[in-house]
């Protein structure tokens, strides 16, 4: 009655899955950087919106094949070129929370107040763009 | 025994002084050098003394517009500041010691549940430790606690919201980020589910939920670049039609040979200058404790998930962000006339607080309930983020406060815990 007694059960809780990025094997690498190093001729005619916008695609593309030191570098420079909260702003973030969790790990006090900064600066950049601050 | 007990009874009571010994604890344990601890801990006590002097800016102003607004309506009129009510706790009330104290305790307690339980959140917004830090601490005070239980309790009660509200934010977090490595940490959590739960009762469901951000909405807004013009855009025009309806004849008893409506444009600028300097303490108070502090809780707790300020989530959903900001801002005024109806003061609207909590609640509201949950939610979340600070006036009134009431709600639900639940509880046993 009531369904008292009655052993419920449990729902298995669903565990969260990041999303994956795309991997891309050591035959196309070299693909990949060649297409970095066609995109990085593109910046000497670009105006400052194209440079981040370049740099951005580079940054992204240098996340593909996980060299994140060489992504958080293109995408600083796009930011400032051009504070934008695209997918390269998302991705930084996302980095520099990575680097300070590898920080923490290795007790690298260092490098985690450095990317806390960093992190604190993305804070304020979200701040601007939101309010419309250049 | 007699330069011990000088040091006890004439120095270590002074707030700043402590707070400079809590800035030279997290220096000394970062290993800084001698000149690095000296310097920081300076600058930590200079904090302190510059954030009182903005305390006292403020209270001059908000004593003079408390006067002409019971004079012009026959009610009392509150701006809701939880910048207002940190200086004039840390500097009318003599409470900074302790809440210096506490802000330590909740870092401290923090790490600890973060460290031994499976909510790894650690709350890196130091400002809202801070804010939180003084509303146990008045409430505590208020409630009869004294000491060192008044901090334990302060810090442990802050130290559990530290961890809760991003552990209750972060289900909708994973999903406005598609990611779980970063959580939320504003003390406006409570806020925020409840338009999420607004959102969820009168929001559209199913193949009939539309995001805002499928809208085409003013990508900027511009009024709101500069924090101190926008507390400017507000204050000027509420001070001036406030000395108004005062009449001349009385506003002018208080501007002296001053016009009195130049005199009540010059005391609103006299506010923003208040909240100016104040913030200003603030920013050097907190500049050497937090990254200290901080530094040290993430490699105690190094798989701990940082809770981050509000603009975390602006990204991605800015136009969610601009109607969470309209919308409680609609919310925010209709409290602010219907409140009084009820025997409640009334509170007047807060820009920062709409567009900080706001904007955040927007991207709640549209995640739950689209663009009809934004909508009504937002309303919603700006009449409930009025209503709570109302609850605490006749509280605050009787401590000492002038004229103010806090703003961000997870303090705000803090201190109503201490007023409904910890305070009866202690007058009965």
């Amino acid at each position: 009655m009531f369904g008292f007694g009655k052993k419920k059960t449990k729902k298995p809780k669903q565990e969260f899955i990041e999303p994956e990025v795309a991997v891309i094997t050591e035959e196309n690498k070299d693909e990949v950087l060649r297409t970095i190093s066609m995109r990085e001729k593109e910046l000497n005619q670009a105006d400052r919106e194209g440079k981040a916008k370049i740099y951005e695609d580079i940054g992204m593309t240098y996340l593909k094949i996980k060299e994140d030191d060489q992504a958080i570098d293109a995408l600083e420079k796009s930011i400032q070129y051009k504070k934008t909260l695209g997918d390269g702003y998302k991705t930084l973030l996302r980095l520099y929370n990575k680097k300070r969790a590898e920080a923490a790990k290795m007790n690298d006090d260092k490098s985690l107040q450095i990317y806390m900064e960093k992190m604190d600066q993305m804070m304020q950049i979200s701040k601007d763009v939101t309010r419309g601050v250049r | 025994m007699r330069v011990i007990n000088f040091i006890i009874e004439n120095i270590l009571t002074q707030a700043s002084v402590t707070i400079a010994l809590i800035a030279m604890l997290g220096l000394i344990l970062q290993k800084k050098s001698a000149g690095q601890v000296i310097s920081g801990s300076l600058k930590t006590m200079l904090g302190f003394m510059v954030l009182v002097a903005g305390s006292s800016i403020i209270v001059g102003s908000l004593t003079y517009f408390g006067k002409i607004f019971a004079e012009g309506f026959h009610m009392q009129g509150i701006v809701p500041s939880i910048e207002a009510i940190n200086g004039q706790a840390m500097n009318e009330l003599g409470l900074g010691r302790d809440i210096a104290l506490t802000f330590l305790a909740i870092f401290v307690f923090n790490i600890i549940i973060a460290r031994f339980t499976k909510w790894k959140y650690i709350f890196l917004t130091g400002q809202a430790i801070l804010w939180m830090a003084t509303m146990t601490t008045v409430f505590g005070y208020f409630a009869g606690l004294r000491g060192i239980t008044l901090i334990l309790v302060g810090g442990f009660i802050g130290a559990v919201f530290a961890v809760a509200m991003p552990a209750i934010a972060q289900p909708f977090v994973r999903k406005i980020t598609g990611s779980d490595d970063i959580a939320l940490g504003h003390f406006c959590t409570v806020g925020y589910v409840f338009e999420a739960g607004v959102a969820k009762v009168f929001g559209e469901k199913g193949d009939k939920k539309k995001s805002v951000e499928d809208l085409k909405l003013p990508a900027q807004l511009e009024f709101l670049q500069d924090t101190y013009l926008s507390v400017m855009v507000i204050m000027v025009p509420l001070y001036i039609i406030t000395a108004a309806f005062a009449g001349a004849d009385f506003a002018s008893t208080l501007s002296g040979d001053t016009h009195y409506l130049m005199f009540a444009f010059l005391q609103a600028i006299q506010f923003v200058v208040g909240v100016y300097v104040l913030l200003a303490g603030v920013r050097l108070l907190l500049g050497e404790i937090v990254p200290a502090f901080r530094g040290i809780a993430m490699r105690l707790v190094p798989n701990a998930k940082p809770a981050l300020d509000c603009p975390v989530l602006f990204p991605f959903s800015p136009n969610a962000v601009i109607v969470g900001f309209i919308t409680t801002t609609i919310g925010c005024v209709i409290a602010m006339f219907v409140l009084p109806v009820f025997g409640l003061a009334m509170i007047l609207p807060g820009m920062l607080t709409a567009f900080f909590a706001g904007g955040t609640a927007g991207i709640f509201g549209n995640l739950v309930g689209g663009r009809r949950g934004a909508v009504i939610g937002g309303i919603a979340h700006g009449f409930f983020i009025t209503l709570l600070p109302a609850l605490l006036v006749t509280t605050f009134n009787s401590m000492g406060f002038v004229n103010t009431t806090a703003t961000d709600v997870d303090t705000v639900t803090a201190a109503l815990l201490y007023a409904w639940l910890i305070g009866p509880l202690l007058k009965a046993f």
